[in-house]
């Protein structure tokens, strides 16, 4: 009985949830700190994607993205990797980051804080931010869907 | 009946607070996710697997959270039904509140009452976090407070009890922690020094019949120090924690009391299109647990074996491998100290290094080709630390001592050196290699008699081809040349994306070189076998759905260098994940 009443009111209560951009400050490469909060730039379209260098889809994600960036860049998008990486990979962000030549804005969520924040299971995972509001949220990534992916942005 | 009715009680309150202008006008924040993992065991004659009690079983979590200005109350109800699933914790049992926490934040204080995560350094002291595959979390229930006055200074205070399974350890954590980043003061230009220092204490009430002969209380401390100078950049930690007596296998010894430490040297330089990164590792006696006696369930097995109890996080400094036959060996890290007379085998702890290169060949050079070649290589090396030991003391009796030498090594444990290659090479054609050499000294990382070296090499290839309309097809192949164990493996693997939502794999895993003359590590699939899986995934938006049948291979399953023993199954898997 006691599971029964537990299970009925998280159901109920999760019927009505609304997400939206938690207060929290991660730190970059460089060592500075952004706030979460703070990635409102009006009208520019913020694409958070959750990597860490032992997963492979994130890392051909993201090479896929970089080599259209400019693209991106033009149409105002601006992708923050976020890694998920914990004390046993996190001193691989830098060189990975810098050996793939990337030029995304890195955040590190060592401790894991934003993921669990946002109830994120396991990356790849893209959350989408427009003018303070979670617009658009995916699980997974599928190779060669970052034309599609583009596509729906720009709708936005 | 008065159930029935507080039930609906809450509901209705529920709905109304919905019909409330605060929800519609997005003050009151809801949000959280559903994941649960179930499988289906069936019996597999070829194997000679028979599926257990309760062949179907499911690990859930529904995780909630409810914000309102700066005030936060969450929960996460897990369900372990009908048990969990085979080989986890066996305190994870049936449907409970797992977690709760109330939580105050502002601008400079960070106020939690409840169970928290948190993780001092890089966690060789503390660290508590959840992994849901390995069946961890230990979580503290107490207080915790995080005070920020300025970005350059970070102040933590905490004291809880340690979650385990639905219920929680007898003993009282303390633990205090600062970050300051020194050079923010100093406003230096192309400079970045750092400080941290640490200090943790347990209190654990001793049940002993004779006087103990060592302190309820055992402290850790830890200070890092790290340094930048633009692309160059230096980490440095040191752990140590007091005396303690040592487990020796699963029940501790309370004659053999030793303290632990770990250092812990990061160096590495980093520029755009090429980055290096070394890490430094000597750590010894470092195991670290709530309870220091584990709770028996079987010989061999105790709470331990299913990382239930631990405070910190020592895992594996190796590569990890996205390649199926390159996990089939996997390193643990050795924090315990092992002194074992019968299976001559002395451990004290592990000392060696890692190194990682990253470069990129650019777009229109002469390794780089069209659309440029990336690179990563990898090295790791680990061994047993050096030490003068003895069983007995003066007096012939059996004392267990030794002093460790510092950066001597002894026995080798293990080492792997890899390669990986990943180019693009039409529009819509990428290509990747790897080839990995490993050493796997399964006598010493195991600490049994049989003596058992295997070196093994890998070579894995994958082709990744997109199609019109968002279709992708990889295609993957790899083999392993073993000199022992198992042998050598065979292994393809396939995966067609259809579009953003639906997905298809189907992977075959083939250890045709099986010799039934030699001993194994792992009594059991003592046959050249296959080991195949299939399956299917969808996803839309938040959610993701995928089933999958096969064989899973006993054997080590590790995440974030931490591993767990998955025993041989044979079944479908259903994965279901929500956020909300």
């Amino acid at each position: 009985m006691k599971t029964l009443q537990l299970f009925l009111l998280f159901i109920s209560i999760s019927v009505f949830s609304q997400k939206t951009l938690p207060k929290l400050s991660l730190p970059t490469l460089d060592s500075k700190t952004i706030q979460i909060q703070d990635l409102n730039e009006k009208d520019k379209t913020y694409v958070l994607t959750f990597w860490a260098t032992w997963c492979a889809p994130c890392i051909q994600e993201l090479d896929g993205i970089n080599d259209v960036y400019e693209d991106w860049k033009n149409n105002n998008i601006e992708v923050i990797a976020v890694s998920i990486d914990d004390s046993r990979t996190v001193n691989r962000v830098k060189p990975l980051v810098n050996g793939r030549g990337w030029e995304y804005q890195v955040l590190l969520d060592t401790k894991q804080e934003l993921k669990r924040n946002l109830s994120i299971s396991n990356p790849p995972y893209t959350v989408v931010i427009k003018n303070g509001k979670i617009e658009l949220e995916q699980a997974g990534h599928s190779p060669g869907a970052e034309k599609e992916f583009f596509e729906k942005l720009k709708t936005l | 009946m008065k159930k029935i009715y507080t039930t609906l009680f809450c509901l209705f309150s529920l709905l109304l607070i919905a019909q409330n202008d605060t929800v519609t006008k997005k003050k009151i924040k809801i949000y959280g996710g559903l994941e649960s993992n179930a499988q289906w065991y069936t019996n597999d004659k070829e194997r000679k697997i028979e599926h257990p009690e309760d062949p179907f079983r499911a690990n859930s979590y529904l995780n909630l959270n409810v914000n309102y200005s700066r005030f936060t109350i969450g929960g996460q109800l897990e369900s372990y039904e009908p048990t969990a699933l085979l080989n986890y914790n066996p305190n994870f049992k049936k449907t409970d509140l797992g977690t709760y926490y109330a939580n105050y934040k502002d601008k400079y204080l960070d106020f939690t009452v409840g169970h928290f995560y948190e993780q001092f350094g890089s966690g060789i002291i503390l660290r508590t976090w959840e992994d849901r595959s390995l069946g961890i979390n230990n979580a503290l229930r107490g207080v915790k407070l995080n005070f920020k006055p300025i970005d350059a200074v970070s102040i933590t205070a905490l004291y809880g009890r340690q979650r385990t399974g639905f219920t929680l350890t007898d003993s009282d954590i303390y633990g205090i922690n600062t970050d300051v980043t020194v050079s923010d003061f100093l406003k230096l230009e192309n400079f970045k020094i750092s400080t941290g220092f640490s200090y943790v204490v347990k209190d654990e009430k001793i049940e002993s019949r004779t006087p103990p002969t060592y302190s309820n209380i055992t402290t850790a401390y830890s200070t890092r120090l790290n340094l930048g100078y633009k692309n160059l950049y230096l980490n440095s930690e040191y752990n140590y924690k007091d005396h303690e007596p040592v487990l020796v296998r699963t029940f501790i010894d309370e004659k053999f009391i030793k303290p632990g430490n770990s250092l812990l040297l990061n160096l590495g330089y980093s520029k755009k299109g090429l980055g290096i990164d070394a890490v430094f590792r000597r750590m010894e006696n470092m195991a670290f647990l709530s309870e220091r006696q584990p709770t028996i369930y079987a010989p061999e097995i105790s709470s331990l074996y299913f990382n239930d109890r631990i405070l910190n996080y020592v895992p594996s400094l190796t590569k990890q491998h996205h390649s199926n036959l390159a996990n089939i060996y996997v390193y643990q890290a050795q924090n315990r100290v092992a002194m074992q007379f019968d299976e001559q085998i002395e451990k004290f702890g592990e000392i060696g290094g890692q190194l990682d290169i990253f470069y990129n060949f650019k777009k229109g050079s002469a390794l780089g080709g069209k659309y440029g070649t990336k690179i990563s290589i990898n090295s790791s090396n680990w061994f047993n630390l050096a030490a003068d030991y003895s069983y007995i003391n003066e007096l012939g009796r059996y004392e267990p001592e030794y002093t460790t030498k510092f950066f001597k090594g002894n026995q080798k444990y293990f080492s792997d050196y890899n390669i990986e290659i990943s180019k693009k090479i039409t529009s819509n054609f990428k290509g990747n290699l790897m080839f990995s050499n490993q050493y796997y000294n399964d006598q010493y990382i195991r600490g049994i008699f049989q003596k058992n070296v295997i070196k093994s090499n890998i070579l894995a290839v994958e082709g990744i081809y997109n199609f019109k309309d968002s279709k992708s097809l990889t295609i993957g192949a790899e083999h392993m040349w073993a000199d022992n164990d198992r042998k050598n493996w065979a292994s393809m693997s396939l995966e067609y994306n259809h579009n953003k939502n639906w997905s298809i794999f189907a992977m075959d895993m083939y250890n045709y070189g099986f010799d039934e003359n030699i001993h194994t590590i792992n009594e059991i699939d003592l046959f050249d076998i296959h080991f195949y899986n299939a399956g299917i995934a969808y996803k839309l938006g938040t959610g993701r759905l995928a089933v999958n049948y096969g064989r899973q291979r006993g054997g080590l399953v590790c995440a974030g260098g931490v591993c767990r023993f998955v025993p041989p199954s044979t079944g479908l898997g259903i994965t279901l994940t929500k956020t909300f």
